[in-house]
């Protein structure tokens, strides 16, 4: 295969803190110097990665992680480059803060995908994070710029102080989505609870979706339908308890 | 040279270097996006006199727009680099904008010049209007009372060439309007090349400046009009009695060479298309 990959030797004994793995630039890095980036390990502290994995092919700007990484947190956070593939479920915080380049999740993924760090001002920034399976609450908060799918449902509060950016969601999205949103976007083509702060605006065909989701499913296999591309979409206005000029796009017939 | 009876005068064609864009005009039936073509690209015969040419390069089936929808692909040309973002951001707002159920991309992704248009038209939602980044590319979503209209940020800008041309000289004003209908009609949807002159065809081939006018550009090219034969320079054969001429604009030399000869002894551009050389290749 082309690419880097990373391969659990085995089942993760704690939670990893996997923040400094894909942070700055790395897709130059070859297998033995990304082997030697630290993660923090619950209870033993910073150990390298070549430590719990084994780190080989050869450096073109991808990388995929192989085995169970669920207690695996903040993986490719503040990524700016690259394409990153999970092959199965991942923990929380993955692609927290990102501003650039792809990660591609191939389950499901914990709390605070695509979100702020907690001390951070802003999360991702650009590039986009995909997730095949759900995504858990708080997915996108603090969001600036970029995209964050998910091929099934979306947990609570997302969004949740967007500033820019979108959310599209596939399966239903959970309880008081874009709450204190400015300009962001969440496109739900499955069931969305509307927050009593967004008003309903029209009823229309937003061309743009068609591209957003031509591409998602060309480049990511994401489940895009006819009936996703050809349908209409409720677009409602909010958050109105801030700028007001964020949107939920909820498909319909 | 002689093909099927027709002779092939030695000369050469004579074109010069413009800056091009194209556009891809997409909109939810081909009715729509032929309406906004047309008026695109309405007007646009000349630099002389219109600013820009352009001219519809292709019908896009839907497989092959951005956004899955019916689409025509156009070029639009200018002499200078400077006005070629003036004209695609004034044509595009008052005849795409306007239009309905339109949208609008660049259809030169890989030109490294840039021409920002989506991001003038913009102001037009009065602060409205909101972008989203898609595959590395920006798109405006414009307000309109429509819905929404979607246009790229920024349009690709490549040299290519113009005025590239070839006369036919006809016993007839019938037999010359025949042989242009099957010129242009061979000519149709070629990648690269627009004709943009009405229907492809030109009645009135000019010469550069004028014999008595000194400001001006152009005038009637008086040595192939057959009704001064007697009293000018004339460059027609005593049985020629109309001549039409077909003006080709390409994206670049190649996609012109095979079908182009009209040339005004080197003063109106750097590109020579030998005809008989080009012929030579054809026939």
């Amino acid at each position: 295969m082309s690419g880097l990959e990373v391969k659990l030797r085995a089942s993760l004994e704690a939670a990893a803190d996997c923040s400094a793995l894909l942070a700055g630039a790395w897709s130059g890095l070859p297998a033995a110097d990304l082997a030697r980036r630290p993660v923090g390990l619950a209870g033993r502290g910073a150990v390298s990665l070549g430590e719990l994995c084994e780190v080989t092919g050869d450096a073109t700007g991808s990388v995929r992680f192989v085995g169970d990484w669920r207690r695996a947190t903040r993986l490719g956070a503040g990524l700016t480059e690259g394409a990153v593939v999970i092959e199965g479920d991942i923990g929380d915080d993955v692609g927290m803060g990102m501003a650039g380049g792809s990660i591609e999740v191939r389950g499901s993924a914990g709390g605070r995908a695509g979100a702020a760090a907690p001390e951070a001002r802003r999360g991702m920034t650009g590039g986009e994070l995909v997730v095949h399976g759900s995504v858990g609450r708080e997915a996108g908060a603090l969001m600036r710029r970029g995209l964050l799918v998910a091929g099934g449902g979306v947990g609570d509060h997302a969004a949740v102080g967007m500033i820019a950016g979108t959310i599209v969601a596939f399966g239903g999205v959970g309880p008081t989505p874009g709450l204190w949103s400015k300009r962001g976007s969440v496109v739900a083509l499955g069931d969305v609870p509307i927050p009593s702060t967004y008003r309903y605006a029209c009823t229309y065909q937003p061309v743009h979706l068609r591209l957003m989701l031509t591409r998602l499913q060309a480049r990511y296999g994401m489940p895009v339908e006819a009936r996703h591309l050809t349908g209409f979409y409720r677009r409602y206005s909010g958050d109105l308890a801030e700028l007001g000029k964020g949107e939920i796009l909820a498909w319909t017939a | 040279m002689n093909i099927r009876g027709v002779l092939i005068e030695e000369t050469f064609a004579e074109a010069f270097t413009m800056r091009v864009a194209r556009i891809i005009l997409t909109a939810r039936s081909p009715r729509w996006a032929r309406e906004a073509a047309l008026k695109l690209t309405g007007f646009a015969t000349s630099v002389i006199g219109c600013k820009v040419e352009a001219g519809i390069e292709r019908e896009l089936p839907e497989t092959e727009t951005p956004d899955g929808r019916p689409g025509l692909s156009i070029l639009m040309m200018t002499m200078g680099k400077d006005d070629l973002p003036k004209r695609l951001i004034e044509r595009i707002g008052q005849t795409v904008l306007t239009c309905p159920t339109t949208a609008c991309f660049d259809g030169l992704p890989a030109a490294p010049d840039r021409l920002g248009v989506g991001s003038a038209l913009r102001f037009f939602g009065d602060g409205f209007q909101s972008s989203k980044v898609i595959g590395g590319e920006r798109f405006w979503r414009i307000p309109v009372m429509e819905g929404e209209f979607l246009v790229q940020e920024k349009f690709g800008m490549v040299k290519g060439v113009g005025g590239g041309n070839f006369l036919i000289l006809a016993r007839s004003a019938d037999a010359a309007l025949a042989a242009a209908e099957a010129a242009v009609d061979a000519m149709a949807s070629h990648a690269g090349v627009i004709l943009p002159f009405p229907g492809g065809v030109v009645r009135s081939g000019s010469k550069v400046g004028s014999r008595r006018i000194k400001s001006m550009i152009a005038s009637t090219n008086d040595a192939y009009c057959p009704t001064l034969r007697a009293i000018t320079t004339t460059a027609l054969p005593d049985t020629v009695n109309s001549v039409l001429e077909i003006v080709i604009n390409g994206t670049d030399t190649d996609a012109i060479a095979s079908i182009s000869a009209g040339n005004y002894g080197g003063k109106l551009g750097p590109h020579h298309f030998h005809l008989r050389k080009i012929m030579d290749g054809a026939a």
